[in-house]
């Protein structure tokens, strides 16, 4: 029997550590496929929205029969929970374990602040949509993008046509949700109404995931205000909004909800609850484009109802990120994020342009006025868009100021 | 701060506080007698709910939906104390405790299931919607009638088991269940009362709350936080002290929100372990 050799001893070392690491199963991923992470929460605070958020990533890459550029997409999915360590903690197994090399999510802002670190830390493309200002402001970098609109945007669209429509409702009341998309919200929305000489009469913040409304709208009722401004989302926006209808506030004051997920939201609310609501979203069914038309249809004939603003955001985002792949014919991560930057596209909500210096994507903001049940032509007739709005976040309030490099 | 905010503030606190009191109270009685921590009492809580929906759908009355859908979650309690918490009384605690746990999962998945995860709203009955005018405060009927209705339901419970005999075997039962058993008193059928009597309270406390928070599959997630902080206030399987510690939360709750809202849902549990330090067994507890 011949002995080993020094030279065997070595290669066989070096081909079980190799094993070992579990380096080929990534780089044949690598080769093969492009995997991507849907970063969703299925449990946790925004747990009802993780499915349909799933859906619509899955919409946008069946759309290309699960290819791009020639390879296979294999989507992986990962819940967010919507808290920043579970989250940050799955982001990186799946690109340390899974291959991925694109995340997209998760849903609520403070999480998706600590998974952009995890990105820029793991050098992974990310697209993110939701309030808060700091993915394309303070914290920006070169591997995250933002799909929603700037604050900025949201609120002077809401303002701007409100006031337009209510001349005389100067004295409002906020209602903000106390974490990172509130607090961007709630100060674009003070700064753009100064330009109207609005008095804000109150601004409460609330925990996220409040379910008991009746102490704000105690002290809302108490300030007489002309309008109620919500700043908040999901549950906390219905459960809010209920709340004040049930005090009677609406529908004799205005409500305003500033971001909301639109059909997620308002099918929770009956018609009497809906009556004088106002309603910002990153999305609404009715969109007048041919992609968002295309989408609608697909999504009512699959799922029976129409989409709201979760699984157009993660259907868009997706679909933006194709783009740039197919911009940068490659699915390497600094070529497409070179490409993204400064893509402009028309898609799900119009024109759409990525602004290479902030990675935020400039694109319309939708406002709706709630309509009363008798001018509802079908149970999901909620609103009429009364105003899209695409005003950049001004040069002087951007804090992106060097995205820095790859 | 105006009188009329505080005034409206208490109001609320009070309303709030009554239906943790009805929860706590029906923790407290199934906790005390069959000695399990009911982890499926916030998944009744909004079974509750979801029946008084479907009842009001199928019949159009809120009135009958009230009296139905607790009688609902009562049956259903008494089905899993006869089939799912009694074979394992000799198992052991653990066991027990695993099958309520595993129980709140299903009813909240069977929620979803025939209900879907989508939330929703269900309106005041006509004659309670709007608000009335108190003089100091305008405030909505619906809570004025539910703060009513639930110190009414307080007070139904409190004389059942304090004025009936059914009531003295109950509470014999949380003192000492041997001794009841030694009476000749037939302990699994007080056992099934009690368990079905937790979960009529539960679901009384569930329908009623549905017309203010609405409806969602996870609505009881909250509110069995805070029953269990009411009985670990009020000491195990005492009524009186559920009564005031729900109130207790419920007031504070509000109170602290009128200064510092970011902490209204910490406060409760800041109340809790407050009381804890102070009485461990609780504010009238004795074990």
């Amino acid at each position: 029997m011949s002995e080993l050799t020094r030279r065997d001893v070595l290669k066989l070392g070096g081909a079980a550590a190799t094993a070992g690491l579990g380096f080929p199963a990534v780089l044949r991923a690598q080769q093969k496929e492009v995997v991507m992470l849907g970063l969703w929460p299925f449990t946790g605070a925004f747990s009802d929205v993780g499915p349909v958020l799933d859906r619509g990533m899955k919409m946008a890459l069946d759309e290309r029969g699960m290819k791009v550029q020639g390879k296979s997409v294999k989507y992986i999915t990962r819940d967010s929970e919507t808290k920043a360590g579970s989250a940050t903690r799955r982001a990186e197994e799946a690109v340390d374990s899974d291959g991925a090399k694109y995340i997209i999510g998760p849903w609520s802002s403070g999480v998706a602040l600590a998974v952009s670190e995890v990105a820029k830390r793991k050098k992974v493309f990310h697209y993110f949509s939701g309030g808060t200002e700091d993915i394309s402001g303070a914290r920006c970098h070169r591997y995250s993008f933002q799909w929603a609109a700037s604050p900025y945007t949201a609120a002077k669209t809401v303002v701007d046509t409100f006031m337009q429509a209510n001349p005389k409702a100067k004295r409002w009341h906020l209602l903000v949700a106390d974490y990172a998309f509130g607090w961007s919200v709630e100060k674009y929305v003070k700064e753009v109404g100064k330009g109207h000489g609005i008095e804000f009469v109150g601004a409460d913040r609330h925990p996220l995931g409040e379910r008991e409304f009746s102490n704000y709208v105690t002290k809302a009722a108490a300030n007489k205000p002309d309008v109620v401004v919500m700043i908040n989302f999901g549950l906390d926006a219905v459960t809010g909004a209920r709340e004040i209808f049930n005090f009677g506030l609406t529908p004799k004051v205005p409500l305003i909800l500033t971001w909301s997920s639109g059909v997620e939201e308002l099918v929770q609310l009956n018609p009497e609850i809906r009556e004088n609501m106002w309603v910002g979203s990153n999305f609404y069914y009715t969109a007048d484009t041919p992609v968002a038309k295309e989408f609608v249809k697909n999504y009512q004939a699959k799922f029976g109802g129409p989409p709201g603003y979760a699984p157009a955001a993660a259907y868009g985002m997706t679909r933006m990120m194709l783009h740039a792949m197919d911009k940068a014919k490659s699915t390497e991560v600094p070529d497409v994020i070179k490409a993204c930057e400064g893509l402009e596209v028309d898609d799900l909500v119009g024109r759409m342009r990525v602004d290479a210096k902030t990675h935020q994507t400039l694109r319309p903001y939708f406002f709706m006025r709630c309509k009363k049940k008798d001018a509802m032509k079908n149970p999901m007739d909620f609103a009429d868009i009364v105003a899209t709005g695409s005003t950049p976040l001004p040069a002087e309030y951007a804090a992106c100021k060097d995205i820095g490099s790859l | 701060m105006s009188t009329a905010l505080l005034f409206s503030q208490i109001l609320n606190g009070l309303a709030t506080g009554m239906l943790y009191a009805l929860m706590g109270i029906g923790l407290s009685i199934i906790t005390g007698v069959l000695n399990i921590p009911n982890f499926a009492h916030g998944a009744l809580f909004a079974l509750g709910a979801y029946l008084l929906y479907t009842v009001i759908q199928l019949v159009g009355n809120f009135w009958l939906a009230l009296v139905l859908a607790p009688l609902g979650v009562g049956l259903l309690g008494v089905l899993i104390e006869y089939g799912g918490i009694r074979p394992l009384y000799k198992a052991g605690h653990d066991y027990q405790l695993l099958l309520t746990f595993g129980l709140s999962l299903i009813i909240t998945e069977g929620i979803i299931i025939v209900w879907s995860p989508v939330g929703m709203s269900q309106l005041p009955p006509p004659l309670l919607r709007g608000g009335v005018n108190l003089g100091i405060t305008f405030y909505p009927k619906y809570r004025l009638f539910v703060m009513l209705a639930a110190a009414l339901l307080v007070l139904g419970a409190w004389l059942f088991l304090e004025k009936t005999r059914y009531g003295a075997i109950m509470r014999a039962g949380i003192e000492d269940k041997e001794m009841v058993s030694l009476l000749g008193i037939d302990i699994h059928r007080l056992f099934t009362a009690a368990f079905a009597l937790g979960c009529v309270l539960a679901g009384i406390a569930g329908a009623l709350t549905a017309p203010i928070r609405g409806l969602n599959p996870w609505m009881g997630v909250d509110m069995l936080g805070i029953a269990f902080v009411v009985v670990a206030l009020a000491g195990l399987g005492n009524l009186l002290g559920s009564i005031v510690a729900g109130l207790l939360v419920g007031v504070a709750q509000s109170l602290v929100a009128l200064v510092w809202p970011e902490a209204s849902v910490a406060v409760i549990f800041a109340v809790m372990a407050a009381v804890l330090l102070v009485r461990p067994q609780g504010l009238f507890g004795i074990r």
